[in-house]
């Protein structure tokens, strides 16, 4: 008559918990589902069917009402078929009442009874990671990342019945799948001379500061982003499952161990609207760029022909780490713990060069409008890049790999993990003369930068914690010396055009 | 009626001598399309009054005006423009900004102007026209200037002031703003004050960025305009404008120029006037030095410093004061890098390679340098400000 059986659905990245109650009863022949779910849920009614049919299950010819508990939430994806068709099982006395009790059911059901997998089963599975959670075999990489007390596979509704009833045995899977190789990343060793854009890439990395590159085109801006992941720390067993979630949920391809094991590098086209940048949608809310780049680097090429109204949107996030979005209906919290790095053209004609530049002043703060001060303050790094030199593009040797790097890397962050907790790049402003501490010539060139008005309160703060994670590469004295100011104060180019400066 | 209108506004001018041939010369100016031909035509045969009044219908037009006003269907366009209100609208700016109208038979007309076959009928100005009976040399350059062209346009101005050369520029981004910028620092009594020559309204700062500049020319010097109150930057306005500023110097000296633009507009326009072009020589590399170094192979004379145009000028280059070099000398470590940078701007990174210097130590000496004056940062590019 009745029978209750536990399923989640996704609301932006996290599983919830749902209860699909189903009730047989007297009354016309029907199928109705009530507790708000959407079209593609509303679905499963004619795919549950159907599958009962074709795996010669008979379907009761009575008065079925699926609930979806709790109801007051709206209920989407296709994951529920299955529980709904065991439910009806149950209800219609076909299995014993208590057989689904320590199982949670995730898998989509085809019109030949088939298991398939579902998008999001990570986060999905995470929901119910207590009890023993019935998936496709599409889905159990996924499911073991997610961390599931057990995980089973079957094959079609006739093979999980078969289970409960206790006639066949589950197919086990508690092997997690190798993790996977990463010689799939771009290694630094790639990028020959270019020094200053390498250090610019370390520091990054060392310190979790944002970066902007600006250069001719050709310089290599891409080349050096997409080398960044390469060098970043490895990410920590909590990071790597968020990133696993975020990724499942929005149904990026995942490799075969189904998680993500590398810091994610994701490069948005630069026609990409506000809300595939930061999240959200109609139908279902689905995590932005932003939030897939949780924890590894956010690239944003030929940051001046984003939409403003796009940039200015990454302001928040970017303090936070996390970024909220609301709806009408829902209101929800999407991870945004990541790198930012940008990439620009000095000018229109992208030369840059003193004197060579053929820009016309209109021309050229028309372009350097596009920038909103804001934004471009938020990048403690920003560096000019240079195109590289003939003699190391064909003769010169490769430059220091990425293993190397990432090893000072690892270990730049381990100083400032020991010190305060956090990365460089989030120390705050009252802790700035305890962690980072000015040597008497670092003081100086800071104050003549404030004097001259080429630096605000903010920028002096920037500068400060960049220079600390120079100071962290290099040995990590107690004080920051000049050299490291002088050298953070290298890495932070302005944008501004050509007039000023008439000395 | 109108004649009335122009007699009674002008009972409140007295203070800026606005005669009612000032105003009506003025709203001449602003008719559309007039240029400074048919301006000329209009003031020398009729006088700016009659002239309001025949440009309105209420004179009869003599057979020449007639031909002239038949042009283009100008007695019809004219005459719908010319409006009372247009000459109250004239005088408040000219009073709002204290601009001053200088009619070319006025005995306030700059000399200087007076003889040339194109020189404006009216001129608008702000500031002293007495800096015009000072020795003038035209400083002129390319908008995207180098460091180093600003750099040494801003000593020659300031040396050429103080020798009692009055500096004759255009108030444009670059050059022409440092050259005055040079003579606004060293200004005090006994130098010469900057004389500007702009081609938008006397009330339309531009670029905008020039404001503090703009007041301080007119504080010091004088800044003309033959454009009436209320023009904007039209691009046809600069041309003209260089004609004034060349017939206003009595040499002119090109500090950067590429190998087209505005500098050389000018250049023309002082050739054909037999003005004296002088230029400075730039590295051959440089493209904002292309068209100064023409100049130079073309046989100007070469400016290495204010000396060479005192004595172009005929002056007494012993006054010449050799400027003290006041920067903190380099030391050794930081004078490699400045050996670096000879060649031209570079950015950051190529600098610490072709010094093959660790980063850091690239970093701190330039740091040193820069705060010194030595090395100036531009977006991203490092020059050098050597010599001077």
């Amino acid at each position: 008559m009745f029978a209750s059986v536990r399923s989640t659905t996704l609301l932006g990245v996290v599983g919830r918990c749902v209860d699909v109650e189903v009730h047989v009863g007297v009354g016309l022949p029907g199928f109705t589902i009530v507790g708000q779910p959407d079209e593609v849920c509303r679905e499963s009614r004619d795919r549950v069917r159907a599958a009962f049919l074709s795996r010669g299950f008979a379907w009761p010819n009575r008065r079925i009402t699926v609930n979806l508990a709790p109801s007051g939430e709206r209920k989407g994806g296709s994951g529920l078929d299955l529980a709904i068709a065991v439910a009806v099982l149950i209800a219609d006395e076909q299995l014993p009442p208590d057989v689904a009790q320590k199982y949670a059911f995730v898998a989509e059901l085809g019109l030949d009874g088939s298991l398939r997998g579902v998008v999001g089963a990570a986060p999905l599975v995470g929901a119910v990671r207590e009890r023993c959670v019935v998936v496709a075999a599409a889905n159990a990489p996924a499911a073991l990342a997610a961390g599931a007390h057990q995980v089973v596979v079957a094959s079609d509704l006739a093979h999980v019945v078969g289970c409960l009833r206790g006639d066949q045995q589950w197919q086990i899977c508690n092997e997690p799948v190798a993790l996977d190789p990463d010689d799939h990343i771009p290694d630094l060793a790639d990028v020959r001379g270019q020094p200053v854009a390498r250090l610019a890439l370390e520091v990054a990395a060392a310190g979790a500061h944002h970066m902007l590159l600006v250069g001719p085109p050709g310089a290599g801006k891409s080349m050096l982003a997409r080398r960044l992941p390469s060098i970043l720390p490895p990410l920590s067993q909590d990071q790597a499952l968020s990133c696993t979630m975020v990724h499942s949920a929005a149904h990026v391809p995942m490799p075969a161990s189904g998680r993500v094991s590398h810091a994610p590098f994701r490069s948005p086209h630069h026609s990409i609207s506000l809300v595939g940048l930061i999240g959200g949608g109609t139908a279902a809310m689905r995590p932005g760029e932003i939030s897939l780049a949780s924890e590894g680097v956010l690239f944003l090429d030929e940051l001046g022909e984003f939409a403003p109204s796009v940039l200015d949107a990454l302001r928040q996030p970017l303090e936070d780490g996390v970024v909220h979005v609301s709806r009408a209906r829902t209101s929800l919290s999407f991870p945004a713990r990541f790198l930012l790095v940008a990439a620009a053209n000095p000018c229109p004609c992208g030369v840059g060069t003193p004197g060579a530049c053929v820009c016309d002043d209109a021309a050229r703060s028309k372009y350097l409008r596009r920038f909103s001060g804001p934004l471009l303050d938020r990048f403690d790094l920003r560096v000019s890049v240079g195109l590289p030199k003939v003699d190391d593009l064909v003769d010169g040797v490769d430059g220091e790999s990425s293993a190397t790097v990432a090893q000072r890397v690892v270990a730049a962050r381990q100083v400032a993990l020991s010190r305060g907790g956090g990365t460089n790049a989030s120390i705050a402003v009252d802790q700035l003369d305890v962690v980072a501490p000015l040597a008497p010539g670092a003081r100086a060139v800071l104050r003549r930068e404030l004097e001259v008005g080429r630096l605000s309160g903010r920028g002096l703060h920037r500068v400060r914690r960049v220079a600390r994670t120079i100071a962290d590469l290099d040995g990590a004295p107690d004080v920051v010396s000049e050299a490291h100011v002088a050298t953070a104060l290298r890495l932070r180019t302005s944008l501004a055009a050509l007039s000023g400066g008439h000395r | 009626m109108s004649a009335n209108t122009v007699r009674n506004l002008t009972a409140s001018a007295a203070e800026l001598h606005l005669t009612p041939e000032h105003i009506a010369a003025t709203a001449l100016a602003t008719l559309p399309a007039i240029g400074p031909q048919r301006l000329r035509l209009l003031l020398a045969l009729l006088g700016a009054v009659d002239a309001w009044r025949t440009v309105r219908g209420e004179l009869a037009a003599s057979d020449r005006i007639a031909a002239l006003l038949a042009q283009e269907n100008f007695a019809h366009i004219w005459r719908q423009a010319a409006t009372d209100d247009v000459l109250r609208r004239v005088e408040a700016a000219l009073r709002d900004h204290h601009i001053s109208v200088v009619l070319a038979t006025d005995p306030s007309y700059p000399s200087a102007l007076r003889g040339d076959h194109a020189a404006p009928a009216v001129l608008f100005a702000r500031g002293n026209l007495a800096t015009f009976t000072q020795r003038r040399a035209g400083v002129i350059g390319t908008r995207a200037a180098s460091a180093a062209g600003r750099h040494f346009a801003r000593g020659l101005g300031r040396d050429l002031s103080r020798n009692g050369v009055a500096v004759v520029s255009g108030l444009a981004r670059g050059i022409d703003a440092a050259a005055h910028h040079g003579v606004i620092d060293a200004f005090e009594s006994g130098s010469s004050g900057p004389i500007a020559v702009v081609a938008t309204g006397l009330d339309v700062v531009y670029p905008r960025e020039h404001t503090k500049l703009w007041s301080a020319v007119a504080e010091c010097g004088v800044i003309i305009s033959e454009s009436p109150p209320g023009c904007g930057p039209d691009a046809f306005r600069f041309p003209l404008r260089n004609r004034i500023l060349a017939a206003a110097s009595e040499v002119l000296v090109v500090v950067e120029s590429r190998a087209t633009g505005g500098s050389m507009i000018t250049v023309e326009q002082a050739l054909s006037r037999s003005i004296t072009v002088m230029a400075v020589p730039g590295a051959p590399q440089s493209e904002s030095s292309v068209g100064s170094n023409r100049l130079i192979s073309q046989g100007a004379a070469t400016v290495c410093d204010a000396t060479d145009v005192l004595v172009a000028l005929g002056l007494n280059h012993q006054r010449h004061i050799t400027p003290s070099e006041t920067r903190v000398p380099p030391s050794a470590d930081e004078h490699v890098v400045l050996a670096g940078l000879s060649g031209g701007p570079l950015t950051f990174e190529q600098l610490v390679e072709r010094l093959r210097l660790p980063i850091a130590e690239v970093a701190l000496r330039l740091g040193r340098l820069e705060a010194h004056g030595w090395v100036v940062a531009n977006a991203g590019w490092w020059e050098a400000l050597v010599a001077r």
